[in-house]
């Protein structure tokens, strides 16, 4: 899938209208022989599937060219901004994930009407606050406190949760009506009236069997929400200037960086795909029926 | 998901239904609604507040509202004071820039406007004006029609190849239908901005609004299609074991047939409602490559490239309510969306 991607995005980028030199040739100061010289450089002038070769077998010894506007090689700039997505992304989802289940597991427990109606109100309104909208007013309230955005544009803790909160917003939504709707049914099932029949105090009910009986399906979303994550950063990094991939992407494709948006595109797929596995695999040690049926990951 | 009964006539649905309805408006009369050109701009007020409308005179009366002509006393703030010795009067459908109702009907009829068409007479500014003097009303109201007609346009194309795509797959044997939803599912688990940035890249970075809008759509199409191609398959699995399928199956009906006259039609409910559920990943596909100038160019407003002068922190600080005012658009319309989808009598599988 991801040879299928690359396949794709290197076509489509090679293909149509101008590359990163066609800003070079409307300047009226740089000769055609200069333009010539830098796209042998680059090998801009060989045939498609010559280059796409080279850059998938470079790819493969993990060299994924040089970035043309940084002129860096692209791994090292992607690595080192991938660790701010991922502390960025890590936090989110930690946010969104305690925030979600902290209020599921109370509503379990307490089956109170209010909470309940607190939770579908909490749904609908992180569902439908997109993160540009909520970036942008986080910019503004910034503003409006610190006095000026310098306060957030950089590493402190106060711009990473900032960036973080924006980014779980919409998660809470997705996790907190799916955990609250599992745990609701599966509070309802035979096994609950059995363990309660035992004895067992509500708290350890909720705690060592609802929970575990709701996790897949939690897990899978988890899983799949990670692209939606990954795709969320780049509008959040760039409005509260967070130096991550995201960021870094939107002045790729704006310069026109090939190898750049090439890596870029590669390096987050993988981490997706990567995540995904990894979420597949949680499942498989937290249910031993599936261990025993064939899965393909 | 849970299962809701029906309540299509809640509040809530009502409500939502009403928002949708104005918006449809919107997108069809923009021009007459808006008192101006949204390409105009105006050297005398540039990023000005709101005109301050009134309805009493100085006497107390109520009279037809009118608004002072203002004069710009800071130029570094931006502060603007109103000269009271001029009054103009607004009026309802008065004549002012040429446009195309519809796009056919040339016309000069605003819905509203300052009744006096001097040179010297002062604009009404509903919103305020942006950093080059053009009203941010009419900007707004032209951008909801683009951002309107482009977003369901992408959720439309994407939609029908979904269900095409999920329709095959679902009727297919075991091989291809495991090829096919593992297309499906590796799409899902892709970074869709990521992918519709990259695919952005390949194209001119300065394009005509025409064919931006026409790029825009086919790119949602090509990376949306996903999630609606998982659902149709679910629904055909499950249908095509019911009995009015093997009913139409022994009366000699072709497989096509079937699968059109018989199934989709079993399954439009559930698949309308996912079609309501991605509009609003379309409208923020479109705002977030526009925010980022990549998406629609100016002059030419759509709700992504007008919010990206809130991304400018100096003019965030002047006027950060006026700024937002697309921000706020887009919240109502999502939530108007959500709320229409949730309060909508229909199964939803999870994923």
């Amino acid at each position: 899938m991801l040879l299928v991607v690359s396949v794709i995005s290197f076509v489509l980028l090679s293909s149509a209208g101008g590359d990163s030199l066609s800003a070079l040739r409307e300047n009226p100061q740089v000769s055609e022989e200069t333009i010539a010289r830098l796209g042998k450089v680059y090998g801009l002038d060989r045939p498609l599937i010559v280059r796409y070769g080279a850059w998938l077998s470079d790819m493969l010894k993990g060299d994924m060219g040089e970035s043309i506007s940084l002129r860096s090689p692209v791994s090292t700039v992607v690595f080192s901004r991938l660790i701010n997505t991922l502390k960025l992304g890590v936090t989110g989802l930690a946010i969104a994930v305690v925030f979600s289940m902290t209020l599921a597991l109370l509503a379990a427990g307490l089956r109170n009407k209010l909470l309940d109606r607190m939770i579908g109100l909490i749904v609908l309104v992180t569902a439908s606050t997109p993160r540009i909208v909520l970036a942008l007013f986080a910019l503004a309230l910034t503003v409006g406190v610190a006095g000026s955005a310098v306060a957030i544009r950089n590493d402190s803790w106060a711009a990473l949760f900032l960036a973080a909160i924006v980014l779980a917003f919409p998660l809470i939504a997705l996790f907190l009506g799916q955990a609250d709707s599992e745990l609701k049914a599966a509070m309802k099932l035979p096994f609950i009236h059995y363990a309660r029949a035992k004895g067992l105090s509500e708290t350890a009910i909720i705690f060592r069997h609802a929970v575990r009986a709701t996790l897949n399906p939690l897990l899978t979303i988890f899983g799949l929400s990670l692209g939606a994550l990954i795709g969320g950063s780049v509008i959040v990094e760039s409005i509260l200037g967070w130096p991550g991939i995201g960021a870094l992407m939107v002045w790729a494709v704006r310069g026109r960086d090939v190898p750049l948006v090439m890596g870029l595109v590669v390096v987050s797929s993988a981490a997706v795909w990567l995540a995904n596995t990894l979420a597949e695999m949680l499942q498989l040690v937290n249910d031993k029926r599936m261990r025993d049926t064939e899965i393909d990951l | 998901m849970k299962e809701r009964p029906a309540k299509r006539n809640s509040w809530a649905w009502r409500l939502a239904a009403a928002v949708l309805v104005s918006f449809a408006v919107v997108v069809l009369f923009a021009g007459f609604l808006a008192p101006y050109d949204h390409t105009t701009q105006s050297r005398q007020a540039i990023s000005a507040p709101p005109s301050s409308i009134r309805f009493r005179d100085s006497e107390g009366d109520v009279v037809r509202p009118y608004i002072y002509a203002r004069r710009l006393v800071d130029p570094l703030t931006f502060r603007y004071e109103e000269i009271e010795t001029e009054r103009y009067s607004i009026g309802m459908l008065v004549e002012g820039e040429p446009y195309d109702l519809l796009g056919f009907i040339h016309t000069r009829t605003h819905l509203i406007g300052i009744l006096d068409r001097d040179a010297a007479a002062p604009r009404l500014h509903l919103l305020g004006t942006d950093s080059l003097g053009r009203d941010r009303f009419s900007r707004l109201l032209i951008a909801i029609r683009f951002s309107l007609l482009v977003c369901p346009l992408g959720a439309a194309v994407a939609c029908i190849i979904g269900i095409l795509f999920g329709l095959f797959s679902g009727y297919a044997g075991r091989f291809a239908d495991t090829v096919m939803m593992g297309a499906a599912d590796s799409m899902l688990a892709l970074p869709t901005l990521i992918l519709i940035l990259a695919a952005r890249a390949a194209f001119p970075l300065e394009l005509p609004p025409m064919r931006a809008a026409f790029l825009l759509v086919v790119i949602f199409a090509l990376t949306g299609w996903a999630p609606m191609a998982r659902l149709t398959r679910g629904i055909v699995r499950s249908l095509k074991e019911s009995e009015f399928v093997l009913a139409a199956r022994s009366i000699g009906l072709t497989e096509i047939r079937i699968m059109f006259r018989h199934i989709l039609p079993n399954a439009a409910p559930a698949l309308l409602t996912q079609a309501l559920i991605m509009l609003p990943y379309f409208l923020l596909a479109e705002v977030a490559l526009s925010y980022l100038g990549v998406g629609v160019q100016e002059p030419e407003p759509s709700l992504g490239n007008m919010l990206a002068a809130a991304g400018d922190v100096t003019q965030l600080t002047r006027q950060p309510l006026l700024l937002l005012s697309p921000a706020i658009v887009i919240f109502v319309f999502v939530l108007a969306v959500r709320l229409l989808a949730d309060e909508r009598p229909a199964k939803r599988q999870s994923v």
